[in-house]
């Protein structure tokens, strides 16, 4: 077994809704060199590359190719992930097995999306059309306007306001809740130079007051559009000394699909949407690795995927952080905070910053700087984090990964 | 390398340009036919690694609907969005990590039925300026790369419809290929329609529907799952610059470069010595002499006269595709996993018709990218080391 160690990461500068002043090369490249600057390495110690992002949403297919030149990785060995919203950190866990397998040793994995160079929801319209499709053969009612924007459920959003309401449902919450969570991000990111929706005191009464997207989903509670590149850099630990002050290990990768539905389709049984078993099950597998036998107490801060506001309380639950359908009481108590007993997400979360082929990247960088003390702007953790964890989510309601960074090597 | 990883399966569908199932259904059933022959189940596999591309698929994030299909649903599974040659890579990577014993490495398209590859190729040009000039796409690029290295090499247009020809014979006997033509010859392919000269509809693949499915696993359970293990020796990646103005056309950098590391990996020192053939992701068959040269199994310039005097023929001295390569078939994003499969069918000496005499050592290659920007080697054996 080799161990793998997070040596720096890297962004493009403040994740934004529109980069007119730059094209995706000239976006990406300016996260390389902040990644390159933290660390006393050059382009050429680089043995390998890998890029990731969704891959139809700026028009561009193979990206990786376009971007050669720009991030140095002319001649070099490349590979692309694309997963959906778990991308950036199928493409972290790429680069980590580049290093573990032993045929690499320092290597760059970058994570981006320019949004404002396509249409997100179209995209993501896209996922569900052959569900739409089926639809249409059972013959609904699609006469007068609006018909069509009513199946897709306005995108996203839609597919997400069932769990919502589901989990809701679950945990004994109120709207109210999600109203909380979400003030609570859009402050934390303020608290993060590079949190795109950044709301310094943000209330709850102020998240109530946005416009009804699809019920009980506000658009206070839903992640913005933004561009923006995640870069990190892995190494051996033979070589993570030699060259950075700052390193935090990787301990434990675990990833896990289920079947494309909204409820998910377990043993010809389908669950509803906000049970989420593939992210207790992938959780389990990652404390395995990680040797964690009480998540509660060893972690120490996590950084999850929460598109949506209803997400940050629900995933602490299934990844087993706090116990089942506690999450809004602890929120109440300030649990969830910055200087809380389980921190989740002190960057601001998905829902404050959300370019998607870089947000699951995103998370374990974030988790990674936490266990560096790096968090810049006022959201590091005050406790010293010994374990940090990240989780994506994407696909379907279906995929998911989760990354354990510490600040010890992992033991075989 | 950590761990010896082996080959221990492989399937691929009967290609066709008009598929009359839809791609879930053509995946379940080669899956499910696959783990038959192999007499697994779907917990017999530690990771799944998928390939396939939105653009091809029209879909985003076009592997939700998949999941079910191979069997991976509740299981640790991701995808490469690339050739799926590059899933073999990271599969491969997965296990020498030590935290999985198999992958399943599946490849699907439906470059026949949907989307051309032509239309998805020409979204891989840069946006702003080349994209919107109009000139350049995948087969006028190809074009002027056989134009540099024929005329820079003295390669004339007979003895380029003589290796398209020769491709296209070993499909016509290859039962997966989608084009078999039989007895077809370089005037066949001289008569056939002009592309962009000196590209000729024979030089180039057929738009093609298909699916193909590998299984890797670390040496212990490779043993127990197969008693014709095909040995992965080496492997590399590497990609060139992407502005074609740049670049040498008449050779390959970026292959050049993988193929050094990878035969260091196999610790092969004279390719053209000791490898035995080559399955190469030609998708126009004048990039068979580009390859091979940077592949150092011919030397550089040498294309007309090995076509002339039969070198890269099944009974040649490097035979290059003897499955046909994909000018028998070649759907999109799967091509560099057949191609991998086809030369573990060799290995083991299950080609058939075209079967190799003595195969021991063969190169596989894959590629993306205009011109074949990006490039990835597999060195595979029939015995653990070279």
């Amino acid at each position: 077994m080799r161990n793998v160690g997070i040596i720096s990461v890297g962004y493009n500068g403040r994740f934004v809704s529109k980069r007119k002043d730059v094209n995706i090369p000239e976006m990406v490249q300016a996260a390389v060199h902040n990644a390159l600057a933290k660390t006393r390495l050059t382009l050429e110690d680089i043995d390998a590359f890998i890029e990731g992002n969704m891959a139809t949403f700026e028009g561009v297919n193979y990206p990786n190719l376009w971007l050669s030149d720009h991030i140095g990785a002319v001649n070099k060995p490349l590979m692309r992930i694309s997963t959906g919203g778990t991308t950036g950190m199928s493409a972290f866990h790429c680069a980590y097995y580049h290093v573990a397998s032993g045929l690499y040793d320092t290597v760059m994995a970058i994570g981006w999306e320019k949004h404002d160079e396509g249409d997100a929801q179209v995209g993501l319209g896209g996922i569900v059309l052959p569900e739409i499709f089926t639809m249409f053969s059972f013959g609904p009612a699609m006469a007068g306007p609006g018909a069509g924007g009513t199946l897709t459920g306005g995108g996203s959003t839609g597919g997400a306001s069932f769990q919502a309401m589901s989990y809701l449902a679950k945990c004994g919450g109120d709207v109210e809740h999600i109203d909380m969570i979400a003030a609570q991000a859009r402050s934390n990111a303020a608290k993060n130079p590079y949190a795109h929706l950044q709301v310094p005191g943000c209330t709850k009464e102020d998240i109530a007051k946005t416009p009804m997207v699809s019920y009980p989903l506000r658009f206070g509670h839903t992640c913005p559009t933004s561009c923006g590149a995640c870069v990190m850099i892995l190494t051996t630990d033979r070589k993570a000394k030699k060259y950075a002050d700052h390193v935090a290990w990787v301990k434990a990768v675990a990833t896990g699909t289920s079947d494309a539905t909204t409820g998910n389709l377990i043993d010809g049984q389908i669950t509803d949407p906000a049970d989420q078993v593939i992210a207790t099950e992938v959780a389990k597998k990652a404390y395995a690795m990680a040797g964690i036998t009480n998540p509660k107490k060893q972690i120490q801060v996590a950084e999850v995927y929460d598109g949506f506001a209803h997400q940050e309380l629900m995933w602490p639950e299934r990844l087993l952080l706090v116990d089942e359908g506690k999450a809004p009481k602890l929120l109440e108590k300030g649990a969830l905070a910055i200087d809380g007993d389980m921190p989740v997400n002190p960057s601001g979360g998905v829902v404050s910053t959300n370019a998607i082929g870089a947000s699951a990247m995103v998370r374990v960088a974030e988790a990674a700087l936490q266990v560096m003390g790096l968090a810049e702007g006022g959201h590091q953790v005050p406790r010293k984090v010994r374990n940090a964890m990240a989780h994506g989510w994407g696909g379907l309601f279906q995929f998911v990964t989760v990354t354990i960074v510490g600040d010890t090597k992992r033991r075989a | 390398m950590l761990r010896k990883v082996a080959i221990v399966g492989y399937k691929q569908t009967q290609h066709t340009s008009e598929s009359k199932v839809s791609r879930e259904r053509m995946v379940y059933e080669l899956v499910k036919s696959f783990f038959a022959d192999m007499g697994i189940t779907r917990d017999d596999v530690g990771t799944f690694v998928l390939c396939s591309n939105d653009f091809q698929e029209g879909r985003t994030i076009s592997e939700v609907y998949m999941i079910p299909r191979v069997g991976a649903y509740m299981k640790d599974e991701t995808k490469v969005d690339s050739d799926g040659i590059t899933a073999i890579h990271y599969g491969l990577m997965r296990i020498l990590s030590g935290n999985y014993d198999t992958a399943l490495i599946v490849g699907y398209a439906m470059g026949g039925s949907e989307f051309l590859g032509h239309t998805i190729i020409n979204h891989m040009l840069d946006p702003i300026y080349e994209r919107q000039l109009g000139l350049i796409n995948e087969i006028s690029a190809a074009a002027l790369q056989a134009q540099a290295y024929m005329k820079k090499h003295r390669l004339t247009e007979e003895q380029l419809a003589k290796i398209a020809a020769k491709d296209l014979r070993n499909a016509s006997r290859n039962p997966y290929a989608l084009r078999r033509l039989d007895g077809v010859t370089s005037k066949d392919v001289l008569g056939s329609k002009l592309l962009y000269s000196p590209i000729r509809e024979l030089h180039t693949y057929p738009a093609t529907d298909g699916a193909c499915v590998l299984m890797l696993a670390a040496e212990e359970k490779a043993k127990e799952l197969t008693d014709k293990p095909v040995w992965i020796l080496g492997v590399a990646n590497c990609q060139e610059t992407y502005y074609l103005g740049d670049r040498d056309l008449t050779q390959s950098v970026s292959l050049k470069l993988a193929a050094a590391k990878a035969y260091k990996m196999a610790k092969i020192r004279k390719a053209a010595k000791e490898v035995s053939l080559a399955e190469l992701h030609t998708t126009f068959a004048s990039q068979q002499p580009i390859f091979a040269e940077a592949l150092g199994l011919y030397p550089r310039g040498s294309g007309g006269k090995v076509i002339d005097r039969g070198e890269s023929e099944i009974t040649g001295t490097i035979p290059l595709n003897p499955s046909g390569g994909p000018l028998g078939a070649n759907p999109f994003t799967v091509c560099g996993i057949i191609r991998v499969a086809e030369a573990c069918a060799q290995l083991r000496g299950e080609a058939g018709e075209n079967q190799v005499k003595d195969a021991r050592i063969a190169v596989a290659h894959g590629q993306v990218g205009i011109c074949a920007q990006h490039n990835t080697v597999f060195v595979l054996g029939n015995q653990p080391t070279a």
